[in-house]
């Protein structure tokens, strides 16, 4: 039945107009009310990009657009950005209004297509779906509509090294940023090319037009941005390799850097495989020297350290976090909470990779969108020893209550500033020890 | 005398807007101040009334002038000082005609158009209750009183009961009622106890048999009301005989809607067809 729920850590379909901002040079069109892109923008903090948050054109789609319809105020609008803004692609994403009324935005775009524009256009109504999921709506409409223009500069799976990644969901994960360019850093450093397509460390939409020359994709996610990878099998016959949850510190980093090696050896890449293997040494080696620090650290520093930890982020960020908490800094994972939203079908997994955490505890984990009714949950149980909560700023007054450390690193985010850190990869795991233990420190007296 | 506000469902093309201006002629003759509210895209529904269709809608008024709108740009006096007003819509296949209803209906009423010396405002809605906007002359503070106009035929029936389906929520939250079926002839077997028979099914009542005369479509070609064109015919007296019956109406039911099997029973009963096996439109 449907229910009133608290705390919603996302947003509604139109929110993947920050999937546009994160492209270098696009611009979202917004054909939606004047309240969408605002309240987009108040949810994701320092959301501007080049041409988001105040800069992003909007229809503000009122009473006479829904009785009449909007398309002339949409072509209007088309008009004015090209006037305005100079800009390399396009994204005309729509409102709940937009879609109840049913204007024909496809007919208004090809008119600029034919025009040869490099404008898209995607159905994002807030009743659709929520940005974890029209995120892959917006990457697969750019793909169809954009990306194919260029197919025959780039026949499919024509670079035996090159792959697509898709990891983070623009904004929705601040780190997504630093993660992206880490990501890009660690496939570099084995001998691929990689497509980020996202973020200033991207090629813009030039390196989206080499999509269909990836020889196979990477996907680093439980389940949002799935259907782009499916899409990509489909349209290019790319196979993709899948990593359900962040890698996060040395186990996990070098598990998917492994991984990723054997999937890329079964598909023909030709790789420096020895070279590859080295670079993962290094990184090791530099990662672990840190480690042993810490460990000195830890056994001077006795006091009031956290022992155990809860997070509520989304089902990849959990999985991560928790793996890489309980084997790498100690801090053992107690009760979960995955605010995501997460579709049914890939609810077991999810447990079951978060769980798998530890073959010693039982980790219960809690998969609801109800963040408020989930704090409610946490706050009902206790367990001894210094706690700390890792989640967004909303659970920042529940780790207050609980006398517990706090970590601010997802939506929303008043707390926390975050530019270009990354939390994947090895010097992703160190940044979020450095994190976690700075706050533990800062209350040391 | 209080307002009466009566909204006019039916069936598209069984003549709503032609028996609505013609009991309005006939409540105007009664000395009743009258205002015609047309709530269909095709703005047809104050033709006879203006003597042709003069009116610019509030739709197409507000699309060029914006919010700033007088009355009188949207409000024309026709026969015998009736007020009309269209409310009009968007274009063919564009935008939200329901929501247009609902933004000419709160003009209205913002600009005053309910003054006190009406007796009655009639809303010919559109064919089918498609959606929450063509529903909008029902909704709690509007019309209390409906009438369906049917005939024996079997769609305009189901037309008819459907509507019931709209009437009956409607009237559960607000004080909506049905008045009665007027039935507009079309001259089937046995049309008067056919549609007397199904009016009692839905617990209201046929309030009136408007037989078919040609007299209607030669004043429609003249853009008048037979009243108006004809006074002295018999078409005129049957209008006259409608808005008495309407004016000294007092059953006002909250429809009880019938299945679809049940409909197709009476029809059998009263031989429109011989039997299920005979009916075209299943």
């Amino acid at each position: 039945m449907a229910g009133l729920i608290e705390q919603e850590r996302y947003t509604c379909a139109i929110g993947a107009l920050q999937t546009v901002v994160a492209i270098p040079r696009a611009v979202p069109i917004l054909h939606s009310g004047p309240g969408c892109g605002t309240m987009i923008k108040g949810f994701f903090e320092r959301s501007s990009g080049y041409a988001g948050g105040d800069t992003s054109p909007c229809t503000n789609f009122s009473e006479r657009e829904v009785v009449f319809g909007g398309t002339d105020r949409l072509r209007s609008i088309i008009k004015n950005t090209y006037k305005v803004l100079d800009t390399d692609l396009q994204v005309v994403v729509t409102g709940c209004t937009a879609g109840i009324v049913g204007d024909d935005v496809a007919s208004v775009t090809d008119e600029f297509l034919d025009e040869g524009k490099p404008i898209v256009h995607v159905e994002t109504s807030g009743f659709k779906s929520s940005n974890y999921v029209s995120h892959s709506a917006v990457v697969n409409a750019i793909i169809e509509q954009y990306v194919s223009r260029f197919e025959h500069e780039n026949p499919p799976r024509s670079e035996k090294n090159l792959v697509n990644l898709f990891a983070s969901v623009p904004y929705q994960d601040q780190f997504w940023k630093g993660n992206l360019r880490e990501f890009k850093r660690l496939l570099e450093g084995l001998g691929f090319r990689v497509n980020i397509l996202f973020g200033p460390h991207s090629g813009g939409v030039k390196e989206w037009q080499t999509i269909p020359r990836a020889n196979f994709n990477v996907l680093v996610s439980p389940w949002y941005g799935e259907p782009i990878v499916k899409n990509l099998k489909r349209r290019y016959g790319q196979p993709y390799f899948k990593f359900s949850y962040l890698p996060i510190g040395g186990n996990e980093t070098t598990r998917f850097l492994e991984e990723l090696l054997d999937y890329a050896r079964k598909h023909h890449a030709e790789l420096d495989w020895k070279r590859a293997r080295t670079f993962i040494t290094e990184e090791e080696n530099a990662y672990y020297e840190e480690l042993d620090n810490l460990a000195t650290f830890l056994l001077e520093f006795r006091y009031g350290l956290p022992n155990h930890v809860h997070i509520f982020h989304d089902a990849g960020y959990v999985a991560g976090l928790t793996r890489f908490l309980l084997h790498e800094t100690g801090i053992v994972p107690k009760e979960q909470f995955v605010v995501d939203n997460t579709p049914e079908k890939y609810k077991a997994q999810v447990e079951a990779d978060i769980k798998a955490a530890s073959d010693q505890r039982e980790i219960p984990v809690y998969i609801d969108p109800d963040a408020g009714a989930l704090q409610d949950i946490l706050r009902g149980i206790r367990h001894s020893g210094k706690g700390l909560i890792i989640g967004s700023g909303w659970d920042k007054e529940l780790a207050e209550e609980k006398d517990c450390d706090f970590l601010s690193i997802a939506c929303p985010t008043p707390y926390r500033i975050v530019l270009t850190t990354n939390y994947i990869g090895y010097t992703g795991g160190l940044r979020v020890i450095e994190d976690i233990y700075n706050n533990a420190l800062a209350q040391y007296q | 005398m209080a307002l009466r506000q009566i909204a006019i469902y039916g069936k598209g093309g069984i003549g709503k807007s032609t028996t609505t201006q013609n009991l309005t002629a006939g409540l105007v003759e009664r000395g009743n101040h009258v205002m015609v509210v047309g709530c269909d895209p095709k703005a047809d529904s104050t033709r006879l009334l203006l003597g042709g269709l003069a009116q610019k809608t509030v739709l197409d008024t507000l699309r060029e002038s914006g919010d700033d709108i007088d009355l009188k740009d949207i409000l024309k006096e026709g026969y015998r000082g009736t007020k009309c007003v269209e409310s009009g819509g968007p274009e063919p296949g564009v935008g939200c005609a329901g929501r247009g209803i609902i933004t000419s209906i709160g003009l209205l009423e913002r600009l005053g158009a309910y003054t006190d010396d009406l007796d009655y405002v009639f809303y010919d809605v559109l064919g089918d209750v498609v959606c929450g906007g063509f529903a909008m002359p029902i909704r709690e503070g509007k019309a209390k009183e409906i009438y369906i106009v049917a005939s024996g035929e079997m769609m305009a029936l189901y037309a008819a009961n459907n509507i019931s389906k709209g009437i009956a929520r409607y009237a559960r939250q607000g004080g909506v009622r049905l008045g009665g079926i007027i039935c507009n002839s079309r001259n089937v077997d046995r049309e008067v106890e056919l549609v007397r028979a199904f009016a009692k099914e839905l617990g209201t009542q046929m309030i009136h048999f408007v037989p078919r005369d040609n007299e209607v479509q030669r004043a429609e070609i003249r853009k008048k009301t037979v009243i108006e064109y004809k006074p002295d015919c018999g078409q005129a007296d049957e209008y006259r005989a409608l808005a008495k019956k309407i004016e000294q109406n007092e059953q006002f039911v909250i429809p009880t809607p019938i299945s679809q099997e049940r409909l197709e029973e009476i029809l059998v009963e009263y031989g429109l067809f011989d039997s299920v096996e005979d009916n075209y439109h299943i």
